[in-house]
């Protein structure tokens, strides 16, 4: 497929080409760092950030949006076409975990159309990490910092230029439309996509992760989560700044007769998650949440999707207001493996 | 280790050895640098997890209510524990806080006050850094040593990183402890007290909806705010309440006008200006501009601040005849 | 007067919509005497009944706004005089401080505003009201905290 290079000092006019016909969402500075916006003026669009503070899903799954809306007792889907979407820069880890949300969202045959429709006018173009973030542990979780997965492009930043190199048969269209910017890689500039690409693979340190599901299984009743869970505040950051976490409320807002169903992010650390109309609720601390969270992405999501819910992008590392580390955790359910 | 440290495990270790205590709320370092977590020490042997240092942020009163709760489903006698917490002197005014609103018991409490400085805010050193990461940091006296993921060496003076809650605060050591360690902090604050809502309060009705159109269009409604503060330790928040429905759970602007809003009032007269919501925030909201605002009417209005003594009620549960009125509407 | 200034400023037809939580003992009845002496006040108001200004939620102004209201008008006994002996008391402290939060955060203070009326002041209830509405009027209608359902795409 198209393999190509783009000048630094033309990403503007790319990026401006590219947003002629589509909404363009790409890092841009933020006081957190980076953070992925809708971006009108690609001059903002700042590729330096090492990864955004929150990660890109809100492009195909935002945090909140309207399924229906209603009035006595006629119901009106709301059919808003999804616009054609460039999200660019997006790490690979972000794009995997695109990838993973497709098959949350398409699971046992049930589509849901909400995603989708976004989803599928979504052209993603990732950008190789050349540094590890403060928290990165994506090759130690089947990802890999010059990852291809859930991309139709992938590009890595090689100091003057851009190498691209196009990995579905959209990203292939996306970059010739640029062709006027664009020039075709050489030999030389393969060479330095192959040096980037083992830099960047060496300088993550593996982390111990719990792949043996029916330890994990056993870990149920350990002491680890009553441990954890008094640290755990129980809010919901680590859930939204996470690229994989999906987990939604669906409520009912009303204003004289008229109403809107919306669905809206939530999180299964939240106390009243699976709290029970009768009063009932079956994880009633704060340990019982933790523990859900945790195996639900490295136990429940292997055993119904074949791979843990996690891309180590460490967001919910850099962002806990409890300083609790997921990789601290999952050392410890490694080793309770190795011991039980 | 410094003698503040040091002394601090040794007197913990000293209260849980003669059963004065059976767990003990601290700070521990955590994986990422300038970060602290909270530490639960049951045994003389764990004393040395505890630390104290310039980023013991986190207001630890936010963890008490739930060690005095009985744990659901257990049909055993229980007894609450007794037990242990170090405070700063904001973390003591909300410890007093919760002592009078009735969540925790000061008969079963054992406060260790350390006088403070004040601490450091990490967002400010992420700032500090642009879009560089912080790999590495260590505190150094009154400067921080970073280095960026770039690999570049930076040294930062804490003055210039303080905690904004730090800079201004009024009450460096514990209002209420069992014991004090170290020594009284000497210097004073920076900045004058409400500096930033006195200059906020210069803008125009226009400019000071913008601000918080701005500010608050970044909110996610993640509750970090709220669950890292010891004041709200309401079973059901109102924000969850669906009947009634006070405002809707999503980012709609005018519900998150209607949380912040809420919650804030909801601080009245009790908000200690820990920072605790500040720090917490993952998008770095200035809350404190919207808490501090409220403080410095309570002050202004009833002669009151938060939480500085047992005995005297918060200032929205009690009244004076002669209260202000001059806000009221007359033909 | 009210009536003239109704005239001049209801060019383009808006008109102010004020939500009035009254409590029960002093100034519903207040309201209630304006009535039954047939002392003319403009009809802008919804009236919210409520047993003691002290009952009053924040939330309530707060969910008034939201609700698309131009303006709120709280009103109770004169200290001293609630039938709940000092409801109001607290009343008025949550209402000063919630005036000024709201002030703070852009909401114009033209437009939220408490009041004492007792039972027997009918005619002062309607100047109040004449006031709290031509108040209103000078900052036309509400458009900031508003709840709006529009749909995103």
């Amino acid at each position: 497929m198209l393999e190509i290079t783009l000048d630094k000092s033309k990403v503007q006019e790319f990026l401006r080409l590219l947003g002629q016909s589509r909404r363009l969402f790409a890092p841009v500075k933020d006081r957190m760092g980076t953070k992925f916006s809708e971006v009108a003026d690609p001059s903002l669009v700042c590729l330096d950030g090492l990864n955004t503070n929150l990660s890109p899903k809100e492009v195909v799954f935002p945090q909140w949006e309207t399924l229906y809306t209603f009035k006595e007792d006629q119901a009106n889907e709301v059919k808003l076409a999804a616009q054609e979407t460039l999200l660019f820069g997006a790490r690979p880890c972000d794009a995997r975990a695109l990838e993973l949300l497709d098959r949350v969202f398409t699971w046992e045959g049930i589509d849901d159309p909400y995603y989708l429709r976004r989803r599928e006018k979504t052209c993603v173009v990732a950008l190789a990490c050349n540094t590890p973030g403060e928290a990165c542990f994506c090759s130690s979780v089947g990802g890999s910092p010059v990852g291809e997965v859930g991309a139709d492009a992938l590009a890595f930043d090689l100091g003057e230029q851009l190498y691209l190199r196009a990995l579905t048969e959209r990203g292939e269209a996306l970059l010739k439309e640029a062709s006027t910017l664009i020039e075709k890689a050489t030999e030389e500039d393969k060479q330095a996509v192959q040096q980037a690409v083992a830099e960047a693979e060496k300088q993550l340190q593996p982390i111990p992760i719990p792949e043996d599901l029916a330890a994990l299984k056993e870990s149920f009743d350990a002491e680890i989560w009553e441990d954890l869970g008094q640290k755990c505040l129980g809010c919901g950051t680590c859930t939204y700044v996470c690229p994989t976490c999906h987990c939604f409320d669906i409520t009912d807002e009303t204003k004289k007769g008229v109403g809107r169903r919306v669905r809206s992010w939530d999180s299964c650390a939240f106390s009243l998650f699976t709290l029970h109309g009768s009063g009932h609720n079956p994880r009633i601390t704060q340990a019982a949440r933790y523990r859900q969270r945790v195996l639900h992405k490295f136990l429940y999501c292997p055993e119904n999707f074949g791979e843990a819910f996690c891309v180590g992008c460490g967001r919910c590392i850099t962002n806990c207001p409890a300083g609790l580390d997921l990789r601290a955790v999952l050392e410890r359910l490694a080793s309770l493996a190795k011991v039980g | 280790m410094n003698q503040v440290e040091e002394t601090l495990r040794q007197e913990v270790a000293k209260l849980l050895e003669d059963g004065t205590i059976d767990v003990f709320v601290g700070h521990e370092a955590a994986s990422l640098p300038l970060r602290t977590s909270p530490c639960f020490v049951r045994s003389p042997k764990e004393v040395d997890r505890l630390v104290w240092n310039r980023i013991c942020t986190s207001n630890l009163a936010t963890y008490l209510p739930q060690l005095f709760k009985r744990p659901v489903g257990l049909k055993a006698e229980w007894t609450p524990p007794k037990v242990g917490v170090v405070a700063k002197g904001c973390d003591s005014r909300s410890i007093v806080g919760l002592i009078k609103e009735k969540q925790i018991p000061r008969d079963r409490l054992f406060i260790i006050g350390v006088g403070c400085e004040g601490m450091i805010d990490r967002h400010s050193v992420g700032r500090a850094l642009g879009v560089v990461g912080l790999a590495d940091a260590k505190v150094d006296g009154n400067s921080v040593q970073v280095i960026g993921t770039d690999g570049e060496e930076k040294r930062i003076d804490i003055a210039d990183v303080l905690a904004a809650s730090c800079r201004e605060c009024q009450h460096r050591e514990a209002v209420l402890s069992n014991l004090t360690v170290g020594e009284a902090p000497s210097s004073a604050p920076e900045v004058s007290h409400y500096a930033n809502v006195g200059e906020f309060e210069t803008k125009s009705s226009q400019e000071r909806w913008e601000h918080w159109v701005g500010e608050l269009s970044r909110c996610i409604r993640c509750y970090a705010c709220r669950q890292a503060c010891p004041n709200c330790y309401c079973e059901e928040c109102f924000a969850e309440e669906t009947a009634p429905k006070w405002l809707g759970v999503t980012t709609d602007l005018s519900d998150v006008f209607v949380f912040h809003l809420g919650r804030a009032f909801h601080q009245a007269g009790r908000c200690v200006d820990c920072g605790a919501c500040v720090a917490a925030c993952p998008q770095g909201i200035d809350l404190r501009l919207l808490n501090q605002k409220i403080n410095k009417d309570v002050e202004e209005l009833f002669e009151a601040q938060a939480s500085l003594s047992l005995e005297e009620a918060q200032a929205l549960s009690s009244f004076r005849m002669e209260d202000d009125q001059s806000f009221m509407t007359e033909p | 007067m009210t009536k003239e200034i109704n005239e001049k400023m209801s060019g383009n037809g808006w008109e102010p919509r004020i939500v009035a939580f009254l409590c029960n003992w002093c100034s519903y009845a207040g309201a209630d005497l304006a009535g039954v002496s047939r002392i003319q006040y403009p009809p802008n108001v919804r009236v919210i009944r409520v047993p003691c200004s002290g009952r009053i939620n924040p939330l309530f102004i707060v969910k008034a706004l939201q609700a698309g209201a131009d303006g709120v008008l709280v009103s109770g006994c004169h200290p001293g005089d609630c039938h709940y002996i000092s409801g109001n008391l607290y009343a008025r402290r949550k209402f000063a401080l919630l005036k000024s939060l709201l002030e703070y955060v852009g909401i114009e203070p033209q437009r939220v505003h408490f009041s004492w009326v007792s039972a027997a002041e009918g005619a002062r209830f309607a100047e109040i009201l004449g006031k709290v509405i031509d108040s209103v009027r000078s900052v036309g209608p509400a458009n900031r905290m508003i709840k709006r359902f529009k749909e995103v795409a």
